[in-house]
């Protein structure tokens, strides 16, 4: 039966299934992939349908020939996940095109399934998992269609059918999930070739670059602190220092110097807390300004206090740490390190540099000069805005002197510059400041909304956090964004236009997605042992893992059968039937099974004569039956009295005489 | 490989049939007798999940890994849909077939299925051939299986197969049950010599136009009997089935005997009479036939040229010869 040709509807279904499966990765898989798988499709329902069968090998072996070359190109490997993935949706297009026989069939789904799970590597959503299950839902059923002999099952019986044995799979995939052992890291190393754009903050930033961000919804990370939050003007995270400047953009130093953060005093409170990041592909995990402890082993903190790990972040990854808000340094900047925070670029900014000599004169006191600074952007016509103007090369002279707008990164690119010139060491922090919480779930979200950029500057002997974006716009810091920017910046009105109850729809979405991601994505060797620990099993270990899933899967599977069969049993939709049935049942049991071909009342008039002791209650039992069966609904007795007749009656078994 | 996998069905083979011995039909199929495995689909399937479940472990991706397991036990929930195909379905088979050497023999099976669910694409196997077919619940199914004989005899089919791959293809059940069916097979009709009548009194066939219309009486009914001999009116009475006969007065019993044909090869022989039973049954005249050792006295109908041509089947071999395997 293999061997039969497939026909056009076949073809069809397939083609849909493999369709939808690759429709999950139309995002990273270069488009000319789906185009060929699809053109392969194509043209074979085109020959299928004028009554032809595939078309010769050579065009497979043309196809095949240009495709692989390509995707070689393209990837220089087949081992990555979406190099992999374009290789079979090539493979299956090319086997969709020399579909002849159901065997060939076979082949495509399997490739469907392995392609849908290709995608659950790399998207970790609800949703994308429930239209994956969707798609091997219909898979299934085409498959059901495709195997059988004879006419095929229509296509609702089809997914019906389909969706009863993914039902009944269910149960099983759960304790699977829940016990199968996980490790803790990878089996080997996960080849990275992820197409993932890096987002969020970078290692650079010229004066207008956060703005962009200032718009976007995306969450950066989140945050649950153990106790209670720092206040708002406290609420720093700190991302990558951006130490070299060129006159237009800063930039972060990497080489040529020591990793390793110079030891700290901590000062005040400490505040412990999970962040919980997002993949962002960059290095840098954001951390409460000052980070002191955290739990991930291959992190270090670098010399600006940077919390950075050996891998672009490419998965959602939980760190749990302490930092404190105020701390003090105990070695002095090195001569190198005071170097690199003053330097500046030759003739760049030359305006910036007289006002600098004029402050330097003016102010002995470095703390005295930066209050002075930041009191110009006080008093000055100093705006913050979302929309400023563009700067020229020379950005600082340009936004100092001459626009006056900026948004948080202007200022202190401004600030930080001056600082420089006046010969105070300083540079620029990255990272984000203020955050929403989620009185929902009781945790902070950072968007790339509130992306920021501040200062430091070396005073006293040590580094301080100066944000002279607080001096011009307080409320920023206060408040956040959303409630900072002017009304007629029409960017802004966004924000103001939603109103209470659309963020609060959205604190409740994002309050699912981190039960999703905390209770799904993160389930790990620590949740099983809790599991355990919850079932009350002394002492967890992998051993009684393994044991507590066999003892799982055996119930369910023993579940599965009786389920399985319960299916076959001939179950009568006729109450009265079936409980007569059950009269007869507990008869036969006795000792007095019904012939075939009696009748109720024929039935009791025999077991009466058999069995006087119970001839009175059969008797009634089979006449009420009768009634209900064959006379009027106004019959005496009602179905339930029956029912409860039947249920109260338990023959004996009366011991044979002997003979 | 395909010796090995031969070998081990044999045993198993010879394994039920000592455990379960001989069926009595209608039988049941219970579960213990049902077996299952994956086909090569399935095989394929399975390398799949494998591969599933280490990217989804080495990825360390549980959405990845609730994917795999979800199909994996779709998998298994299928296992348990393709037993139960078979479960407890009946079966019944006509315990006797007739056929002539050389070409089909059909055999017949009744598939009964009391249950509630439909039981699809079910592969009867007997003889190396086989025929698929499906039932539906609470219905009954004929399934025909056509298989060539080659050997003139009687042959026995100790057991025959039921198969399913249903629902997905990926595992398939079986199971083997022991009805023993009788296979008659009559000589290749074949010869060249006439009717020994034809010769003597030329072709007697204008005799039986009329034969059919002298009612005699009332005979018990046998099968194979034309629908428009029966006696409707008795058997609406209520008395037993019965049939009407008629006697062709006109049309002399003719004998067909072995020692006629002195001179040929004995399946040469055999061939001749075959054909001679068959031609003097279509020209509806009473014929005996006589071979050594065995003599059936002159008659007609259908039931009469079956005991004729199992007869021819078989003569000069004892009813030991088994077709036992396929």
């Amino acid at each position: 039966m293999i061997t039969e040709r497939v026909s056009y509807e076949q073809l069809l279904g397939i083609c849909g299934c493999l369709g939808l499966a690759l429709l999950a990765h139309v995002t990273t898989l270069p488009f000319w992939v789906p185009a060929i798988v699809v053109a392969c499709g194509l043209i074979r329902l085109g020959l299928a349908r004028s009554g032809g069968g595939a078309p010769p090998r050579k065009v497979l072996f043309i196809i095949a020939a240009l495709a692989i070359p390509l995707l070689f190109v393209r990837f220089h490997t087949f081992n990555g996940l979406v190099a992999g993935t374009a290789l079979l949706s090539i493979a299956a297009g090319l086997k969709l095109l020399e579909t002849k026989t159901r065997r060939d069939i076979y082949i495509i789904t399997l490739i469907i399934y392995f392609v849908s799970l290709a995608a659950l590597l790399e998207g970790d959503s609800f949703w994308l998992l429930a239209y994956l299950i969707g798609v091997c839902w219909l898979t299934t059923a085409t498959l059901l269609r495709v195997t059988s002999s004879g006419p095929a099952p229509g296509w609702r019986r089809s997914l019906r059918y389909g969706g009863r044995v993914l039902a009944q799979a269910l149960p099983l995939a759960l304790v699977f999930w829940l016990l199968f052992p996980r490790f803790a890291g990878p089996l080997w190393q996960i080849p990275n070739d992820s197409q993932t754009a890096a987002s969020g903050l970078s290692d650079t930033m010229s004066p207008g670059d956060i703005t962009r961000l200032a718009l976007s919804d995306e969450v950066a990370f989140r945050v649950r602190f153990a106790s209670a939050a720092p206040p708002a003007p406290e609420r720093y995270w700190r991302g990558p220092v951006l130490d070299s400047f060129d006159g237009h953009t800063w930039k972060r130093a990497t080489s040529g110097f020591s990793v390793g953060a110079p030891p700290m005093q901590p000062l005040e409170t400490a505040y412990r807390y999970t962040v919980m990041m997002e993949p962002h592909q960059h290095r840098w995990i954001f951390m409460l300004d000052w980070p002191a402890t955290w739990n991930l082993p291959a992190a270090v903190l670098t010399h600006d206090y940077t919390l950075t790990q050996p891998d672009p972040l490419s998965r959602p990854v939980d760190v749990t740490g302490t930092s404190y808000t105020r701390i003090q340094s105990w070695q002095p900047l090195t001569r190198n390190e005071r170097w690199r925070n003053l330097q500046q670029p030759q003739g760049r900014n030359p305006r910036t540099q007289q006002l600098a000599q004029e402050l330097r004169g003016a102010h002995a006191d470095d703390m005295e000069l930066a209050d002075a600074v930041l009191g110009m952007f006080r008093q000055q016509a100093f705006f913050y805005t979302l929309t400023p103007p563009k700067l020229s090369d020379n950005s600082v002279d340009d936004f100092l002197f001459n626009t006056k707008r900026g948004f948080c990164g202007h200022y202190a690119s401004a600030f930080a510059a001056l600082m420089r010139a006046a010969g105070i060491p300083a540079r620029v922090v990255t990272g984000y400041q203020g955050g929403t919480l989620n009185p929902y779930g009781d945790y902070w979200i950072f968007r790339q909304s509130d992306a920021h950029a501040w200062t430091e500057i070396w005073i006293d002997g040590g580094w301080r956090r100066i944000d002279p974006t607080a001096a011009i716009a307080p409320e920023r810091v206060e408040r956040g964004l959303a409630d900072t920017a002017n009304a007629d910046d029409p960017l802004v009105s966004r924000w103001q236009s939603r109103t209470a109850w659309f963020a609060g729809t959205r604190l409740r979405l994002d309050l699912l997605r981190e039960i999703w991601r905390e209770r799904i994505l993160d389930f790990d060797q620590d949740s099983q042992r809790k599991l355990l620990e919850m079932l009350h099993i002394q002492e967890p270990d992998g051993q009684k893992l393994v044991m507590l899933l066999a003892v799982g899967m055996a119930l369910v599977l023993g579940w599965l059968t009786w389920q399985v069969r319960r299916e076959l049993a001939p179950q009568s939709k006729d109450i009265a039937a079936r409980t007569y049935a059950r009269l007869c049942a507990r008869l036969a049991a006795a000792g007095l099974p019904r012939r075939m071909y009696e009748g109720a009342e024929d039935y009791a008039l025999r077991v009466a004569r058999q069995r006087p002791d119970l001839a009175a209650t059969v008797t009634a039992l089979c006449r009420h039956y009768s009634s209900l069966r064959y006379s009027q609904p106004s019959a005496r007795i009602t179905l339930g009295q029956f029912q409860a007749g039947v249920r109260a009656f338990r023959p004996k078994a009366r011991p044979r005489p002997a003979p | 490989m395909s010796t090995l996998r031969q070998a081990a069905i044999n045993k198993l083979r010879a394994r039920v049939i000592r455990r379960h011995g001989r069926d009595s039909l209608p039988i049941s199929i219970s579960r213990r007798r049902i077996y299952i495995l994956p086909t090569r689909f399935g095989v394929m399937l399975a390398a799949i999940l494998a591969a599933m479940l280490i990217a989804g472990l080495n990825y360390n991706s549980n959405l990845a890994l609730a994917f795999a397991f979800l199909m994996a036990s779709m998998a298994l929930v299928t296992m348990h849909h393709c037993n139960r195909n078979l479960l407890r379905l009946s079966v019944d088979v006509t315990t006797e077939v007739d056929a002539f050497a050389g070409r089909e023999a059909m055999f017949e099976f009744e598939l009964r299925n009391a249950s509630n669910v439909d039981r699809r694409d079910i592969e009867v196997r007997c003889l190396k051939a086989a025929a698929m077919g499906s039932v539906p619940a609470g219905e009954s199914e004929s399934i025909e299986v056509i298989a060539t004989v080659a050997q003139r005899g009687v042959a026995r089919v100790d057991q025959f197969e039921l198969r399913t791959r249903y629902p997905f293809g990926w595992f398939y059940s079986w199971t083997y049950v022991q009805g023993p069916i009788t296979i008659y097979v009559a000589p290749a009709p074949a010869g060249t010599r006439t009717l020994p009548s034809a010769g003597a009194k030329g072709t007697g066939t204008h005799s039986e136009a009329r034969g059919d219309e002298d009612f005699s009486g009332l005979r018990a009914y046998e099968p194979g009997v034309p629908l428009k001999h029966m006696a409707w009116k008795v058997l609406a009475r209520g008395g037993e089935a019965a049939v009407r006969s008629y006697s062709s007065l006109a049309a002399q019993p003719e004998w067909l005997e072995w020692s006629a044909l002195d001179g040929m090869g004995l399946e040469a022989r055999l061939s001749q009479l075959c054909l001679w039973v068959l031609e003097s049954d279509s020209a509806q005249r009473p014929y005996g036939l006589r071979l050594p050792g065995k003599e059936i006295a002159p008659s007609g109908g259908a039931a009469h040229r079956f005991a004729c041509l199992r007869a021819l089947a078989a003569f000069g071999v004892g009813e030991a010869g088994g077709a036992g395997s396929q």
